[in-house]
């Protein structure tokens, strides 16, 4: 079942001279439980494939549905909803927001949608529990390690059963280890039934992806398989 | 196509915007930012603090220093007042039991401190009566219960030397002092207290009643009820405290819009992970509103505690200023129930427009934590202008009715639109200011500009520092207009080192006399002894520098409309200008009448009343004016009048070396006038005027008081008003204190906002001078706008005041207070920019980007 459906989309900013065509005429499509990664270089537009996936941005041209619900017919209250209910965002710098705890970190798209707090903290720690980050509930995200900030920010964005996952170089200020560990929670996410588009630009991580998009100039250049991954390893009958 | 989403259904009975819960999880974060935040927000908060606390002061001052509404009257709704002796009071007493039940009856019989004017009462009053008991209260021992017992005030304690357990032979009749006593509700009623039937020859019977839904007069002429100061007026002390309350609280909001946008500019990565998080704007909106809310909620708690504080610490000196008990809680709770409503209604206003714009910047910008480029705004300054014409409009129809009572909601309705217009007419000065400042060095053109870009905060920080100069020039202007007339002279009666002691004849009259009393005029034999007693009184102050001060059976009039004239004309006697340094060759020969006023000689339409038959100490004055006596020819509209009477058009010389004060011989009639006139056989002794070398203290003001007393006499010393410069001045200082403060605490805000523009110049080698000059330009800029348009502002209040006003006509605007002008208009933002400069040698701090965690 496709989650996000990206068709013919474009997207400049400015105008006259200084128009800047970040993204042109992308299609892509993300199903329940893919994983798709976006590389490519500075520039290309990856972000702001992410933005305008997210509802954050709005597209030029071109449809964005998620779920098969179309973003252009959506009012900002319909997307704020939207963001609330299906989709997770994943920063590179965490964006925990500071002065809440880690538990309320995680609860807060809940609170947002109406949620009892007492509801809403339980469905937290959940989440955290699965993330080994129980312990770390009531800490403040100045109080916890890079690698466990990006897991808290992961938590925050599956938190709720959503079903899209967007994250924008999650690994980005990590060193190796906890990259490869937050590239392993997100496929677990994927492997419970969340699509997910992750942008990197690290091959190693990408390789987590069932498919990779590179785009060059706001075009999708190319779209593969990736290589088997480090996940093959774990996976039993893919080692030989 | 549906556009319905399959997706976690929705909690039940959550809105769309997550309802309660969503509400309290966005304001317990705004709560958490405060608290991490506190010290970006302590400006704002601290200025809440002290106007909430200055205004809970201010209104139990103002409320409790006026006499209470139920002095004299105790519980009771009505009290009746007889003198005594009557032969009637007995059965009028009878006649108020039989129709009203219960009485009170308070007799008192004035008693004399011998060696002295001074008296106090003896008084027959039951402690448990039914109405009179507030009016009593037990310092020490215990109330009289029977004939032979006393108690007294302090006061009678003190001057008769008593303490309980004495014996006071009071009048012949010895009685036990059992108690000390005081009235809560006048601290200087000294009496001393019997029991009911003891007051033998009363002078005067207080019964107390209760007569609900009786008109008093219709009782008797002697009937009252208690008025409350503040009924029938609506400008009485709460509404004005609440008035300065909602003005203080204007200003802060204005400094508080500058801070909150700041505030919610540091936050901007967050307020979009927040959106990104799925908040609408309605929550992004509500952590910025909640965040000023609850520090007005702070401020206000803060205020209340430290305002109740200072006042528990005060009160005992109000008591003893005002002479009466008020209780710890006696306050103006509606009042201060109102200004702290007002003080979380103004910061949630102050963070509502940041809290708009902040909801406004796109998330990806947001996330991005770039500042939100500022936005052009182009408003016409044309609502400003029509609201200050409006507002001119408006005090013209409040002055017209100038002195009959009414126009207070023209006032009220024209004070609203002037700080309304300009509010609105600061971001139009702005852009004034930018294009006016298209040449100028590019430091100063770069301040100037980034002014206008960032009118959010700048523009309300300009109508701030525009308020306070407002308020100052618009005292100042009034004061000097007031002041300025030289007809109806206002200020201070004499100089701290000045006294004036006063025959029957004089202005004050003697101790049963008046200048037409009983005793007649002083003259003659009867004088000798009171002149004597005059020049002990100067020597126990240590003074030989007597002058005797003679009036003439003569008054000055203006025959206008407008003020008329107000003052004593003493005789210019050889003496009185020997004193003042006037030499004889000073005054023209042909003057009429000296005076320091100055302009009085060219006031058009002056006489001169007089009335040669007059007998000695008979005043003349004009029959409607306020001159002296009341028995004159000729009102104001009789020009010239009856030659046999009135001069027209005396010769007035202007001598600034006569004295000022208003009670001082400031205008006097000259030996030419009193000869040609015929007024030698009028002229009398009204007193003199005692020169001492230093001011006297209080203690030599009651000796001498005693003194004066003792042979018929009246002193007149130093009064509390003050003098047109003293209010100038303070006003000044007040208009450039709060101009420079409110820049203090905003050009940090305002240049904060162009940090990364600072970075810019630095990084293309501007030095450290064009970041000094920025920050002074944009400092001595915002001082000078703010002055110029506050200075705008009040002229266009006090000329439409004047505009078509009886009293204070709109040539007496004349009288410009100068150097204050020059002191706002040149001084302050002068000193803005120097202090500006001094003050920018360290690059601010990057504020558009604030990492998160």
């Amino acid at each position: 079942m496709t989650v996000l459906e990206m068709r013919d989309v474009s997207k400049a900013y400015g105008q006259g001279a200084g128009r800047v065509e970040a993204l042109r005429q992308v299609d892509l499509t993300v199903g329940a439980g893919g994983m798709v990664a976006v590389m490519g270089p500075s520039g290309s537009g990856k972000s702001t494939l992410l933005t305008i996936a997210g509802s954050l941005e709005e597209a030029s041209t071109g449809e964005v549905l998620i779920d098969g619900a179309p973003l252009s017919r959506m009012s900002r209250n319909d997307k704020a909803r939207l963001r609330r209910r299906m989709v997770g965002y994943v920063f590179q710098d965490f964006n925990l927001l500071p002065g809440l705890t880690v538990a309320e970190n995680v609860a807060l798209p809940l609170e947002l949608d109406g949620v009892g707090a007492r509801a809403a903290r339980a469905a937290a720690r959940e989440a955290l529990d699965g993330l080994r980050l129980a312990d770390r509930a009531s800490r403040y995200p100045s109080q916890l390690s890079g690698g466990e900030r990006q897991r808290v920010a992961i938590a925050r964005a599956v938190v709720g059963d959503r079903r899209l996952l967007l994250a924008d170089e999650p690994s980005g200020a990590l060193d190796s280890v906890n990259a490869e560990a937050v590239m392993r929670l997100i496929h677990e996410a994927c492997k419970r039934g969340m699509a997910a588009v992750v942008v990197t630009h690290d091959a190693q991580l990408a390789s987590w992806a069932d498919r990779v998009v590179f785009l060059r100039d706001g075009h999708v250049v190319d779209q593969t398989a990736p290589l088997p991954g480090p996940e093959s390893l774990l996976t039993p009958g893919q080692t030989s | 196509m549906s556009t319905a989403l399959r997706e976690r259904p929705a909690p039940a009975g959550a809105p769309g915007h997550g309802g309660v819960p969503a509400r309290r999880a966005v304001i317990r974060w705004a709560w958490r930012l405060l608290r991490r935040e506190w010290r970006q927000q302590l400006l704002v908060l601290a200025l809440v603090t002290v106007a909430v606390a200055a205004t809970i002061v201010g209104a139990a001052v103002a409320t409790n220093t006026p006499p209470p509404a139920s002095a004299g009257f105790g519980t009771a709704g009505d009290a009746a007042t007889f003198q005594a002796p009557d032969p009637h009071l007995a059965s009028q007493i009878a006649a108020l039991r039989h129709r009203f039940g219960r009485l009170d009856v308070i007799e008192n019989q004035a008693a004399a401190i011998p060696g002295s004017i001074a008296t106090f009462d003896l008084r027959a009053q039951n402690p448990h009566g039914p109405f009179g008991q507030p009016m009593l209260s037990l310092v020490s021992g215990h109330y009289p219960e029977r004939p032979g017992q006393v108690a007294v005030t302090s006061g009678v304690a003190a001057t008769f030397r008593l303490k309980i357990g004495d014996l006071w032979r009071q009048a012949g009749t010895p009685r036990r002092v059992v108690g000390i006593v005081q009235n809560p509700q006048s601290l200087a009623d000294e009496f001393a207290l019997v029991v009911p039937g003891q007051v033998t020859v009363p002078t005067q019977v207080t019964v107390l009643f209760d007569a609900p839904g009786v008109i008093p007069s219709s009782i008797g002429p002697n009937v009252q009820t208690p008025h409350p100061a503040a009924s029938g007026n609506v400008l009485n002390p709460q509404t004005i405290v609440l008035a300065l309350a909602t003005v203080g609280m204007l200003l802060i909001a204005l400094v508080g819009i500058g801070g909150f946008t700041v505030l919610a500019q540091r936050r901007v990565q967050s307020l979009g992970l927040l959106a990104a998080q799925g908040a609408t704007d309605k929550h992004v909106r509500l952590v910025v509103r909640a965040n000023g809310a609850l520090v007005g909620i702070l401020g206000a708690v803060t205020g209340f505690v430290l305002g109740l504080a200072a006042w528990l610490a005060y009160r005992p000196t109000v008591e003893s200023d005002a002479h009466h008990l008020i209780g710890a809680f006696q306050l103006p709770w509606t009042v201060i129930g109102v200004a702290l409503a007002l003080a979380v209604v103004a910061t949630y206003a102050a963070a509502s427009r940041p809290a708009r714009s902040i909801a406004r910047v796109p998330i990806v910008a947001a996330l991005s934590g770039r500042p939100a480029p500022p936005k052009q705004v182009r408003r016409s300054a044309l609502p400003g202008l029509v609201l200050l014409g409006g507002a001119a409009v408006l005090f013209a129809y409040s002055g017209m009715s100038n002195g009959n009572g009414s126009g207070s909601l023209e006032l009220v309705l024209g004070l609203v639109a002037l700080i309304a217009a300009v509010i609105l007419l600061a971001p139009a000065c702005l852009a004034l200011l930018a294009r006016l400042g298209g040449r100028a060095p590019i430091a100063v053109r770069l301040a100037l500009r980034d002014l206008a870009r960032y009118r959010a905060r700048s523009g309300s920080a300009l109508a701030a520092i525009s308020l306070g100069v407002l308020i100052a020039v618009l005292v100042s202007v009034l004061s000097a207009q007031r002041f300025g007339n030289v007809l109806d002279y206002a200020g201070p009666n004499l100089a701290s080192d000045q006294l004036i002691v006063y025959t029957p004849n004089g202005q004050g009259g003697g101790p049963g006399n008046g200048p037409n009393g009983p005793s007649g005029p002083v003259t003659g034999s009867k004088l000798a002894p009171m002149a004597k007693a005059a020049h002990d009184i100067a020597s126990a102050l240590g003074s030989h520098d007597i002058v005797q001060l003679e009036s003439a059976s003569a008054s000055l009039q203006h025959a206008a409309s407008g003020r008329t004239w107000n003052g004593q004309v003493y005789v210019a006697t050889p003496q009185l200008l020997r004193a003042f340094g006037i030499t004889a060759s000073q005054v023209s020969p042909g003057a009429d009448i000296l005076s320091m006023r100055p302009g009085l000689s060219g006031i058009t339409k002056m006489q001169l009343l007089f009335d040669p038959k007059a007998s000695p100490g008979v005043g003349v004055g004009p029959g409607t004016g306020n001159g002296p006596g009341g028995n004159g020819p000729g009102g104001p509209d009789s020009f010239p009048c009856p030659k046999n009477q009135c001069l027209a058009n005396p010769v007035i010389q202007e001598v600034s070396a006569l004295p000022s004060g208003t009670s001082a011989p400031n205008t006097v009639i000259t030996e030419h006038a009193i000869s040609t006139l015929g007024l030698r056989a009028g002229i009398s002794a009204d007193g003199w005027l005692i020169q001492t070398p230093n001011p006297p203290t209080a203690g030599q003001i009651t000796s001498a008081r005693l003194t004066a007393a003792s042979a018929g006499l009246t002193i007149e010393t130093r009064n509390s008003i003050p003098t047109s410069s003293e209010i100038i001045n303070w006003a000044t200082v007040f208009g450039i204190v709060l101009a420079l403060g409110i820049l203090a605490m905003t050009i940090g805000l305002i240049r904060s906002e162009t940090s990364g523009d600072l970075r810019t110049l630095a990084a293309t080698g501007a030095s450290s001078w064009t970041r000094r000059a920025l920050t002074a330009a944009t400092a001595g800029a915002l001082g000078l706008a703010g002055a110029v348009l506050g200075t705008v502002a009040a002229y266009a209040a006090a000329i439409g005041y004047a505009w078509n006003n009886k009293l204070e006509s709109l040539s007496e605007l004349s009288s410009v207070p100068t150097s204050s002008l020059l002191l706002i208009l040149i001084g302050m933002p002068l000193a803005a920019a120097v202090a500006g400069w001094l003050l920018a040698g360290r690059e601010p701090a990057a504020l558009g980007h604030q990492p998160m965690e």
